[in-house]
């Protein structure tokens, strides 16, 4: 394969989404959670993304992190920071953060104004 | 040696996440090179590809026809992802070989379930032994589904002969519910034949038989 001149084949423009202003909210029990797991730490956030994949095409990723590369706008909620990805600002926007406590898939739990469909499990949507 | 030039596109994509990426959206389990295939929501076929890992980079080589679909699949899939993608066609030449392909520092040489596929520099000059009609003839003694015949997306997977694509345990990916269900259910519809003599559904005719997509 030749690989020496590929550099020279210009990158396929990628589908740049229009960025905008993520209004997201949290339900109490999802608040009531977050703050069992961040404690009186508020130097982590809690970044919500979407990677591909998934049996919709699209998949929540939700973590928390200290700092992270992504190009993200923030957001605070309750005194929590939560990230946004502006590549997925438009698939996230109006969204809830929900937690569902049960003993099968149970968690959080993404409720999605933008999804045309969702699979089972929940955890991907188109 | 029996070569012969397909028709192929070959898309270089970068970035530390293009395994994890092609692994989210396809059939089979990426973790290296492999075959695999891109399938709609309703698990039609977009494209089947070799997933090829070239130093820190992934080669995707796939059926000319269907690349603009599978590059409209991926793109608007990327997101916060770090994946970039190059088409690289123009400096490639992809060949399928029938016997094994010696490894050279050129060539770009990898096993397939359909035989040895080339993928090599438009300066580096293959032969191309097999004539289209010799191609075919080959697929039809063997039961090799290919790209724009059996392997369109009209069908799925299953229909095709690309049950070994499928990956049984892998996560999620878009066409999965269907294609597990229909699994499950040992109800996988349509599936890939050699029969004999010229047939009006063939997809593939050669001398003596034919391959078709029919329940039997």
């Amino acid at each position: 394969m030749d690989c020496g001149t590929c550099e020279t084949a210009p990158a396929i423009e990628v589908i740049q989404p229009k960025v905008v202003d993520a209004k997201l909210t949290i339900t109490e029990k999802a608040i009531d959670m977050l703050t069992e797991a961040f404690g009186d730490d508020r130097s982590h956030a809690l970044l919500v993304g979407v990677l591909s994949g998934g049996c919709s095409g699209y998949m929540y990723d939700l973590q928390i992190v200290e700092t992270t590369d992504i190009d993200c706008q923030e957001v605070v909620i309750s005194g929590f920071r939560v990230l946004v990805p502006n590549a997925s600002s438009h698939l996230l926007d109006g969204i809830e953060v929900d937690y569902v406590d049960r003993l099968m898939g149970g968690g959080f739990k993404i409720n999605n104004p933008n999804a045309s469909s969702s699979c089972g499990c929940g955890e991907s949507f188109a | 040696m029996r070569v012969f030039q397909l028709d192929s596109y070959v898309l270089l994509l970068s970035g530390k996440d293009c395994l994890k990426f092609i692994d989210g959206l396809s059939t089979n389990k990426v973790e290296g090179t492999c075959t695999t295939v891109f399938t709609k929501s309703n698990a039609k076929i977009i494209d089947m590809v070799e997933v090829i890992v070239v130093g820190e980079n992934i080669a995707i080589v796939g059926h000319n026809q269907y690349k603009e679909d599978l590059l409209d699949h991926l793109n608007s899939r990327i997101l916060q992802q770090d994946v970039s993608m190059r088409d690289i066609s123009d400096f490639n030449k992809v060949y399928i070989s029938f016997d094994e392909y010696p490894m050279s520092n050129e060539i770009t040489v990898v096993q397939t379930f359909r035989g040895w596929i080339l993928v090599a520099p438009t300066s580096q000059q293959v032969e191309s032994t097999l004539t289209e009609k010799e191609f075919n003839q080959y697929r039809v003694d063997h039961l090799i589904p290919h790209q724009g015949f059996e392997i369109t997306p009209a069908h799925h997977p299953f229909n095709c002969g690309l049950h070994n694509l499928v990956h049984e345990a892998k996560g999620c990916y878009i066409g999965q519910e269907i294609l597990t269900r229909m699994r499950s259910r040992n109800k996988t519809g349509k599936a890939l034949h050699r029969v004999e003599g010229e047939q009006e559904d063939a997809t593939t005719t050669g001398n003596t038989h034919s391959l078709v997509i029919r329940r039997i």
